[in-house]
């Protein structure tokens, strides 16, 4: 498949050029539009507002909290591409439409520009985070 | 959108780019032409399609000309023009309608990405795109085209395949496993090392606690102490499976194959919770040890280590494994209760019947069961509980497992092609005193049938076909008017060490045997006596035929070498002494079932009351029925292959009894 490999070079591309410049030059944002679509403006929006939290626990797993424009909180992971937002399962998951949602993207941008919130929790806490999202689908 | 942010700046870069967009596209139809500026235009031609997510791929080749130059000829693909990934948007795609072959003209501004690790660039933002005509002749096939829907291949990306934003991994990220969040409880693989005694934890004693730990850092270390209560063989073919069907008796279908039968030693244990389990060990080469086995482990307790899950099993699925734990429940013990710090008064005996078993088998490799022999039997162990078939027969209720002595009279072999004799399903008549000396209304024999899943012993098996032998009957099953021998069934020569024999009469059977007296309600597929007057004889039934004297088979051969001589295929060697059997169908009136035709086949060795007159007649063949009619046939001891009432007709076959 080439879109993944496409989608990962441009978001290199937007990191090297936010360590050097700490800007991000026209043309990869218009790139991030051709590639991402209608999620690039509202991804870009999430990290305007620093909406992405890393969270941490001791044993070194990682999952990503973003704060939604709903003010609703979406759990993304790290080691695959999923998120719990329902535009994902519908566009993602049914309909292979998109390669990622606007949050999975926001995550991605804000590792790009350092702007990741940090959060360090116990083990427990992050169990807690994970089943909690379990409850509220079922 | 904030101010001053990227959300806003890509917004006003995106309006801008629109309205070039929808500028452009409208001058290429309004001018009706090729624009002429030619700088910064790449020219590809289409080879390959296929879709990503709502993005097209094209796979093209550069041209460095307009191909509108180029003659016919000229246009075949050259292999060393350059090759290039072309990404469209799915509205340019449509706009475009490209198919293989198809030349394109993309005008700035377009972008150029090149992949790590991929020699292919990509090009992107291709939004200013053209599809040249080469001809007249292409306009045309371009309508037709254009009514036709193209099937494009859709690639799936795989949501394994992540973002590696890092320099340092230079490797293009991996797929799947690789990128698994690192499990807490996972410590790094150390091999599987050979595990000491030493380095086992302690001994826990429940089987629940193990099961949950599978997986979990230091599982295989995790013993836990069980009591033994039942050991036996299950053949390996089915091993935990058991056909049911609803409430009937469990009748598993046989193993058809002419291998030495597999068979798993198995045990079935509990622990202080009162939480079963079944154990399967390792497979037996003979089936003898079995007896052994029960002898030696029953009762006894067991550290059980490394074990792994093989099934985990509920009452619906498995009613023959539930059936024997049904048998052992309540707990003659009090049990410990979960969860609850163990006070005396915590514990009890006032439990449900287990909804759930796990079955274990052991790691490959070693076998991690420590059985104590030397010690006390457990208090938790229940011993089966002794009835005779007086009792047994007078249960109420199915697929209860029971367990009896019984005196094997008479041994059916249901027979089936190819199978071999220790792996045939089989009836066996038994009886013992309590139905000997009882009352009218109970039968005197009882058939008792052994399917294929119950595990014999070389043993048992020889001692069945040998003599009339009491054996023991450990757990089988009784259900609908049956008893029946199924697997996890054991039957035994000899007497268990520890038995509850709840008033059981062991002894010998005083006096011969006694079978009931054919009479209206006489059953096909039982044994009764009969006797009754001879009214006709079937003669073309007669015949006669040699048999082995060593192994009775009735097919013999003339021996290649010299064929006088007879030779039997089963024993590979020539029979010198063939035992003569003769056959033939007598009709009888039995006062006790009057209103029936009686058809016994009788059998020249056997029944030599009778026939002793017939042979010599038929031998010579100068007989005459005649003087046969009227013979007064007495107590003959018969299988009954069938009972039908239109026309009303008892069909016997006589025979010896063990």
């Amino acid at each position: 498949s080439t879109l993944p490999a496409v989608a990962e070079e441009l978001l290199r591309e937007i990191k090297k050029a936010f360590q050097e410049t700490s800007q991000v030059p026209d043309d990869l944002l218009l790139g991030l539009k051709f590639i991402f679509g209608p999620s690039a403006v509202p991804a870009l929006d999430l990290v305007d507002q620093r909406s992405v939290t890393r969270v941490r626990a001791p044993s070194g797993r990682i999952l990503y909290q973003v704060l939604g424009s709903s003010g609703k909180l979406y759990t993304c992971y790290s080691s695959c591409h999923f998120c719990t937002c329902p535009a994902f399962g519908f566009s993602v998951l049914q309909k292979s439409e998109s390669l990622l949602c606007k949050h999975i993207l926001a995550v991605y941008l804000s590792q790009a520009m350092g702007a990741c919130q940090e959060l360090a929790v116990s083990e427990e806490q992050l169990t807690n985070i994970l089943l909690a999202e379990e409850e509220e689908e079922g | 959108l904030c101010r001053g942010g990227l959300a806003e700046r890509l917004c006003r870069l995106q309006n801008r780019e629109r309205s070039a967009i929808s500028f452009w596209r409208h001058q290429c139809i309004s001018d009706d032409k090729i624009p002429s500026d030619k700088s910064g235009v790449l020219i590809v031609k289409i080879l390959e399609i296929f879709e990503e997510c709502t993005i097209q791929v094209a796979i093209c080749q550069q041209l460095e000309q307009s191909p509108a130059t180029l003659s016919p000829e000229d246009a075949v693909i050259n292999a060393e023009e350059p090759i290039l990934k072309v990404l469209f948007t799915r509205e340019t795609a449509a706009h475009l309608k490209s198919r293989p072959q198809d030349v394109i003209h993309i005008y700035p501004p377009w972008q150029k990405l090149l992949l790590q690790n991929a020699d292919v660039p990509v090009i992107m933002n291709t939004y200013f795109s053209q599809k040249v005509l080469l001809s007249e002749h292409s306009e045309a096939r371009e309508r037709t085209y254009g009514l036709t829907k193209m099937l494009i291949r859709k690639n799936i990306i795989s949501l394994a395949q992540t973002f590696r934003l890092d320099d340092l991994d230079d490797k293009l990220h991996q797929e799947s496993s690789d990128n698994q969040v690192p499990h807490a409880l996972q410590t790094p693989n150390k091999g599987d090392s050979k595990h000491h005694a030493s380095a086992l934890s302690a001994v826990n004693d429940s089987l629940l606690e193990m099961v949950e730990r599978q997986g979990a850092v230091g599982w295989r270390e995790v013993q836990v102490r069980v009591v033994i209560q039942r050991v036996y063989c299950l053949p390996a073919r089915e091993g935990y499976r058991s056909h049911t069907q609803g409430n009937k008796p469990l009748c598993a279908t046989p193993v058809a194959n002419s291998d030495p039968p597999n068979v798993r030693l198995c045990l079935l244990v509990q622990d202080a919770y009162g939480m079963f389990s079944e154990v399967q060990l390792q497979s037996l080469s003979s089936t003898d040890d079995i007896e052994q086995y029960c002898r030696r482990w029953e009762g006894k307790s067991c550290c059980l280590a490394g074990m792994k899950i093989l099934q985990r099993t509920t009452r619906g699925r498995s009613l023959g494994l539930f059936s024997l734990i049904d048998s052992l429940w309540p707990p003659v013990v009090p049990v410990k209760v979960p969860g609850q710090s163990q006070d005396s008064e915590m514990m009890t005996t006032n439990l449900p019947p287990p909804s759930f078993c796990y079955i274990l088998t052991v790691q490959s490799g070693e076998i991690h069961v420590e059985v104590d022999e030397e010690e006390q039997i457990s208090n938790l162990y229940q011993p089966p509980a002794v009835h005779d078939l007086k009792e047994i027969l007078r249960i109420d209720g199915c697929n209860k497992r029971c367990s009896f002595w019984a005196q094997v009279l008479y041994r059916r072999l249901q027979s089936k092609q190819g199978v071999p004799v220790d792996q045939r399903e089989m009836l066996l008549f038994v009886t013992d005193s309590t139905l000997q000396n009882a009352v009218h209304g109970i039968p005197k024999v009882v058939a008792v049938s052994v399917t294929a899943s119950c595990v014999l012993s070389v043993e048992i098996i020889e001692a069945l076909s040998a003599g009339s032998r009491l054996v023991f009957f450990k757990d089988a099953l009784w259900g609908n008017g049956r008893i029946i021998c199924v697997e996890r069934t054991v039957l035994l020569l000899q007497k268990p060490l520890l038995c509850s024999a709840a008033g059981a009469d062991l002894s010998e059977l005083t006096g011969p045997v006694r079978l009931d007296e054919l009479d209206s309600t006489t059953q096909a597929s039982s044994v009764c006596a009969l006797r009754g007057t001879v009214v006709g004889v079937n003669e073309s039934t007669a015949f006669s035929w040699p048999t082995c004297n060593r192994c009775g088979n009735g097919k013999l051969e003339l021996c290649p070498q010299d064929r006088e001589l007879l030779y039997c295929i089963q024993c590979s060697e020539v029979v010198t002494t063939p035992v003569l059997k003769m056959q033939l169908e007598v009709f009888l009136r039995c006062p006790s079932r009057a209103q029936s035709t009686v058809k016994v086949k009788v059998w020249h060795e056997i029944s030599v009351a009778l026939f002793v007159l017939l042979t010599v007649l038929l031998f010579l063949q100068t007989y005459e029925v005649q003087s046969v009619l009227g013979k007064e046939v007495g107590l003959l001891n018969c299988y009954v292959h069938s009972v039908t009432s239109h026309p009303n007709c008892v069909a016997l076959e006589e025979i010896v009894l063990l």
